[in-house]
């Protein structure tokens, strides 16, 4: 499905996200840049705090400025400029454009409507149909997040439905006005371990049958491995390395990532989850000189101390910030 | 829902009998009695003869029991005060001006409350958001009849535009309502404030936003509806607050309503009439709690549905 002669729908050019705070500016993010084709799907892997979430709640403009102060050379939905964009053009933009799916299931549906209600209200945010049009899309929808009883499903509210079966209804909903990309931020972290993986083969699957984009946000290398093509490594509100999922696993650049792979116990059974590398990371509000991951990398010396390493292109689709490249 | 309801309504019967008795005790250990005459010294034997007439030489059980008896059969006496007439034929009428100040108070000083609290949560930090505050602590910290005092002298002695007492003509309306609808007011601006502010920050108003809904909706279908929820929980203190200021509000502006008979048959024995007012608030804060919690529980799903209550 990727075609890279198209024009990216999601284009990110030094983006920047700074909170200020009394006790210093917590830098969450600090000049990503990368793009996304049409139909392509992107994993976007780091550990807690690498400023995953910010940059595509940045993309989405849903971070609330103030406190958030967010600045980018370029960062485009769809060919349009975000940040100049007004708020109408924003409303359509969100939902069609680019949809997103959140954490935590429980708490991403309104308490006091029922599912159809919120799905429907989604579809007809964007298309003037009829009511009655509107729920028959919705209730194909919930079908196709593979939900049985879907009818029932859809005059539920949310606080009858489990974990697992929310997610399918906000999948179901992100998806009811075919967006070119879906963001997923950690579709499954908050569900049973036994429901993560149908969610995720779930996913997986209406991507390719809708030919749409993937963003899967995860600090699951694992997850990664099993839902897309290309994968962007974050650490310390930077991207420290971009490969096709293949040739990462098969042959990881960056120290940070082998880092990564190293900590993951056990690579058929269980759970597959970055664990502990040693060290902590680093202090948003006060990062380290040079390289963000030199105070915990084995390799580093006096110049990943002192100088930032300039993002080097390894071979198409490859690239790496690092002064010890491999 | 329905068991529910009668289950309550037998519940507020319960609670009409217990306050009675209190009531009814309290009342009588209070020394004194309604004939023993303030400014006109009454003949002892007068007095005796009217005690025996109205039975207020009987034991306390028995006064009790033919009283009840009477309230059974919608009788509540005579008042002694104005024995022209009955208890209920006196407040048939001075239901009125308290009806209509304290409702038309309560009808504007909610809305302009509830506009206040949304106008300072949309726009947190502004000039409106920092009105809303000082209404709201103002409202809620200077008491009602001083509030009362303020008005006349503003409106009344130095403007000279309002007149600052009575009841009749719509122009004498105007400063008890005003006065009747700071409580109100400044709760709802309060309250709508934080619950707003509250509900802005939940996790579904990113999913909201996310899925492209203009932010118009959100605020008033979504983020109000919720907010709304915690705000009926105000309901019941508002009303209690608006009820008891009423006995200043009209003392202040001498209107001849359901607060200051209160004072007046407390003040001369008026037992009927006493005990009438305070069964008849005792009544509508039963009722008043029922309402706000079937209003809450028919905003919220999860108790409407769940059938448990929280
Ligand atoms: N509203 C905010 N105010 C202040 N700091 C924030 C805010 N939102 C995020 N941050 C900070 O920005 C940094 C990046 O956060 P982000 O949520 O992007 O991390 P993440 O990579 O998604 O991690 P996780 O795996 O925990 O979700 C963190 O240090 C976080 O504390
Ligand atoms: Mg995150």
């Amino acid at each position: 499905m990727k075609d890279t002669q198209a024009q990216p729908i999601v284009e990110i050019e030094d983006l920047r996200v700074t909170f200020p705070q009394a006790e210093g500016s917590v830098r969450a993010v600090r000049g990503v840049s990368l793009a996304l084709h049409p139909g392509e799907s992107l994993g976007v892997v780091g550990e807690s705090g690498s400023g995953k979430s910010v940059s595509w709640m940045a993309v989405m403009r849903l971070l609330r400025a103030p406190p958030a102060e967010v600045e980018a050379g370029r960062l485009r939905l769809a060919g349009i400029e975000v940040m100049q964009a007004r708020r109408e053009e924003l409303t359509e933009l969100r939902g069609r454009a680019a949809a997103m799916i959140f954490q935590d299931p429980m708490t991403a549906f309104d308490p006091v409507f029922t599912i159809g209600h919120q799905i429907i209200e989604t579809i007809r945010a964007h298309r003037a149909t009829s009511k009655r049009a509107a729920r028959a899309e919705a209730l194909d929808l919930l079908e196709r997040v593979e939900i049985r009883n879907a009818e029932a499903i859809l005059d539920s509210y949310p606080h009858q439905l489990s974990g697992g079966m929310l997610q399918r209804a906000m999948i179901a909903m992100a998806l009811s006005c075919r967006p070119q990309v879906l963001i997923a931020d950690e579709p499954t972290t908050a569900l049973d371990v036994t429901v993560q993986a149908q969610i995720l083969q779930l996913i997986k699957d209406l991507q390719d049958e809708m030919g749409m984009g993937l963003v899967m946000i995860t600090h699951d290398l694992g997850v990664v491995a099993e839902t897309v093509d290309r994968v962007v490594v974050m650490y310390g509100g930077k991207v420290m390395e971009e490969a096709p999922v293949v040739e990462l696993f098969e042959d990881p650049r960056h120290p940070y990532t082998r880092a990564l792979m190293v900590s993951i116990p056990g690579q058929e059974g269980g759970r597959r989850r970055l664990t502990e590398i040693p060290g902590a990371s680093p202090d948003p509000s006060d990062p380290p000189e040079g390289c963000p991951f030199h105070p915990r990398c084995t390799q580093a010396d006096a110049q990943c101390a002192a100088e930032e390493p300039p993002m080097a292109v390894l071979g198409p689709g490859r690239r790496a910030a690092c002064w010890r490249l491999t | 829902m329905t068991g529910y309801i009668l289950r309550r309504l037998l519940s507020v019967m319960v609670t009409f009998f217990v306050v009675s008795v209190i009531i009814f005790l309290m009342m009588h250990s209070i020394p004194g009695g309604p004939f023993d005459g303030g400014d006109m010294p009454v003949p002892e034997a007068v007095r005796q003869k009217l005690n025996a007439q109205y039975g207020l030489d009987q034991p306390l059980y028995v006064q009790y029991g033919r009283y009840m008896w009477g309230v059974l059969q919608f009788d509540f006496g005579v008042p002694f005060q104005s024995p022209g007439e009955t208890v209920l034929e006196l407040l048939g009428r001075a239901w009125v001006p308290s009806l209509v100040l304290g409702g038309l108070g309560v009808l504007i000083g909610v809305p302009l409350g509830i506009l206040l609290g949304m106008a300072a949560a949309l726009k947190r930090n502004s000039w409106i958001d920092y009105l809303a505050s000082t209404v709201a602590t103002l409202g809620l910290t200077i008491p009602v009849f001083v509030t009362s005092m303020l008005l006349i002298l503003v409106f009344s002695v130095w403007l000279g535009w309002l007149p600052s007492s009575g009841w009749g003509e719509p122009e004498r309306w105007i400063l008890p309502i005003a006065a009747y609808a700071t409580i109100p007011m400044a709760t709802y601006a309060r309250y709508m404030r934080s619950a707003m502010l509250d509900t802005l920050n939940k996790p579904f108003v990113t999913v909201l936003r996310a899925k492209g809904l203009s932010e118009r909706q959100i605020v008033f279908q979504h983020v109000m509806r919720n907010s709304s929820i915690p705000l009926v929980t105000v309901f019941l203190p508002m009303f209690i607050g608006t009820a008891t200021g009423s006995i200043f509000v009209e003392a202040m502006f001498r209107v001849p309503g359901l607060g200051s008979y209160f004072v007046s048959s407390i003040r001369t024995r008026d037992y009927p009439l006493e005990m009438a007012l305070m069964l008849m608030l005792t009544v509508m804060f039963c009722l008043a709690y029922l309402i706000s919690d079937i209003l809450y529980a028919w905003l919220n799903p999860r108790i409407r549905h769940g059938g448990k209550q929280e």
